[in-house]
């Protein structure tokens, strides 16, 4: 037993050796001293970044300090260091709170689970569907389809969500969730990834193998192909979750009622709220609620971190 | 390269299907079979983004009123679209605004990834990380941060502004708002943009480098004769992209808009224009008009890249 464990530890270390080192090869590419960079070009060019990282990290820091203090301490201690008395824990739970009537911040939070979990995880099953079909079947119609789907690239998301409104109004899906999840299931982009992920990344050969087996093709597509898509389908999944996660103008023209609202629009709410009225408590909610919304984002994130290709994201340029 | 969305991918990609003339019948019975993957996908396309286009057509083809219902009225609302100052000084503001903006990220987003390519400056992998964190922060929240940052009295870069003498200063006066903005923008988009450029660079091949190294050329050649022409279709891409993104801008100028009503105007962007008109004055037909008008400037700048992109071959 103990020797197993042993034997574990040994190679989960050879292997973060060799991650490490795999790492270095790719970072490295062409050594320093072959580009004659002085020494001096490197420090500044590190001076550089480090006053980008501070421009980046200046909201961060502030919305963490922050999410720790009082109203008035927000609006009048120092906003980058820590005051007296921390209010983290109080401000936490104010979020589950209805407050001035606006909304509750926690229910806000599981609309967007709803939305984003639903909208993210079925648009990347449809787009994965359409993406093996386009790949790897060449039927009537096949060609056009895909150009189809690559001119709907081109339509802006403003000139969609308007009409969706005029629609929905219609149809009597303003503040449906429905009205939410629909349109996000649709993502030309992510067809387009996942159609050339596949063709990269499953063989044709092995499906026609299967097919002279006689399998049938929905058994090839679960069993052989589904397999060897890992990596694009996190990636898209990925995309389309972040996608509803910070999706704004739909859900802010779609709902009327604050129950329905995700995040982004109650916080847009709020900070209407924090401007025109003078609650006592506005603020910290605001600070604090930003916080938990870039949360679970940057979660995911780090999750998925290692599986996290490069090369998909220069395709989700289109997004 | 995935940067380059291909139209012509339905040709003959790597280890796709056998051409339809050497097929056999069983082949082609067998092939049919993908409409039922890709089916799903289409029904869903053309109800939720081809059957609100058309019906948004439509709507900008009728007036509504209060008394008298809806009734048909021809180009009227595009008449009244086109001859509005508002919306297009909105479109005007946008398109300079993304004029200055996207070369400017562009160039630093190039700038940090050539040096975290090229290894040119420490820690480079942190600092990548460190410039990819925006992106998990949806734009709402970087708003609504960077609005309490900017916040006249509490603010703490007003504050800050106090050091270099420029006690009150305002970021929401008429002639800062735009570069305050700018500042939210470049803050948001400059790390993705960064990692795209990155994952280019990976692919120009290392051997160019070296020999290119050996014939002595110095750093800054390198990176202005070898990497940067080897990553200009990510970039033209990107500009493209960047630009549709700047034309659609609403989060921010909204977010701040509801710190400080005052410092946005009802038509301060195109899409504000929209909400505005449809959703807040009930204009429908209008608003449906203007939803139209700003579809067919980007349809027709994106026509534009892909012709230009086209002329020169560079579709993969």
């Amino acid at each position: 037993m103990s020797e197993l464990t042993a034997k574990e530890v040994t190679s989960r270390r050879q292997r973060r050796r060799e991650r490490a080192r795999q790492q270095q090869a790719d970072e490295g590419g062409v050594p320093l001293r072959l580009l004659g960079v002085k020494r001096r070009t490197v420090f500044f060019l590190t001076a550089l970044c480090i006053v980008f990282t501070i421009y980046t990290l200046i909201p961060i820091v502030w919305v963490i300090v922050n999410a720790t203090k009082t109203q008035y301490n927000i609006l009048t201690t120092f906003g980058f260091w820590f005051a007296h008395p921390f209010s983290l824990v109080s401000n936490f739970r104010a979020l589950f709170n209805n407050v001035d009537g606006v909304g509750v911040y926690f229910r806000w939070f599981l609309n967007t689970l709803l939305y984003a979990g639903v909208g993210g995880i079925g648009a990347t099953v449809f787009a994965t569907l359409a993406g093996y079909g386009f790949s790897r079947f060449r039927f009537r119609g096949s060609r056009s389809a895909f150009m189809f789907v690559i001119a709907a690239l081109l339509v802006p998301v403003t000139a969609i969500s308007y009409p969706l409104y005029l629609i929905y109004a219609r149809a009597g899906l303003i503040n449906s969730a429905w009205g939410m999840i629909l349109p996000s299931l649709v993502t030309p982009v992510g067809v387009y990834l996942m159609r050339t992920f596949i063709d990269a990344s499953v063989p044709q050969e092995l499906i026609d193998a299967a097919r002279v087996d006689g399998a049938g093709e929905i058994k090839i597509f679960r069993r052989l192909a589904l397999p060897l898509m890992g990596p694009g389908f996190v990636t898209v999944l990925l995309l389309n979750v972040v996608a509803v996660w910070n999706n704004y103008f739909l859900p802010m023209i779609i709902f009327s009622e604050n129950s329905r609202f995700p995040l982004t629009v109650g916080m847009g709410v709020w900070a209407s709220h924090a401007a025109q009225s003078g609650d006592q408590n506005i603020y910290p909610l605001l600070v604090t609620g930003g916080l938990v919304t870039i949360v679970p984002l940057a979660a995911l994130f780090w999750f998925v971190q290692r599986r996290w290709n490069g090369g998909l994201l220069v395709g989700s340029l289109a997004n | 390269m995935a940067t380059s969305i291909s139209l012509e991918q339905s040709g003959s990609p790597q280890g796709s299907p056998t051409p339809r003339a050497k097929r056999s019948a069983w082949a082609e019975r067998r092939d049919r079979q993908g409409r039922w993957f890709v089916t799903p996908f289409l029904i869903l396309m053309v109800l939720t983004m081809i059957v609100p286009l058309l019906y948004a057509v439509r709507e900008s083809l009728y007036t509504t009123q209060l008394i008298g219902g809806t009734h048909f009225s021809g180009f009227q609302n595009y008449k009244t679209i086109f001859t509005d100052g508002a919306f297009w000084s909105g479109l005007i503001h946008v398109i300079i605004f993304g004029a200055i903006q996207i070369p400017f990220m562009l160039f630093l987003s190039f700038f940090f990834a050539v040096i975290f390519d090229l290894g040119a400056a420490r820690f480079g992998s942190v600092f990548r990380g460190i410039f990819f964190i925006p992106y998990a922060v949806p734009s709402v929240v970087a708003a609504v941060i960077w609005s309490m940052l900017f916040a006249p009295s509490y603010g703490e870069l007003v504050h800050f502004m106090g050091l270099f003498g420029l006690h009150n200063f305002s970021f929401y006066s008429s002639g800062m708002i735009w570069p305050t903005i700018f500042i939210i923008v470049i803050w948001e988009w400059t790390g993705y943009n960064m990692v795209i450029l990155y994952t280019s660079l990976k692919s120009v091949p290392r051997e160019l480098v070296e020999a290119a190294i050996l014939d002595g050329a110095t750093l800054r050649k390198v990176i202005t004769r070898i990497k940067l022409p080897m990553v200009k279709p990510a970039i033209e891409m990107l500009v493209f992209l960047n630009m549709i993104g700047a034309l659609q801008m609403y989060v921010e100028p909204s977010i701040i808009g509801q710190f400080q009503p005052q410092a946005i105007s009802d038509s301060f962007t195109p899409t504000i224009f929209i909400y505005n008109t449809g959703v807040n004055g009930q204009e429908y037909g209008q608003a449906a008009a203007a939803a139209v008008i700003l579809g067919i400037v980007i349809v027709l700048i994106s026509l534009t890249v892909f012709a230009l992109r086209k002329r020169r071959g560079e579709f993969s």
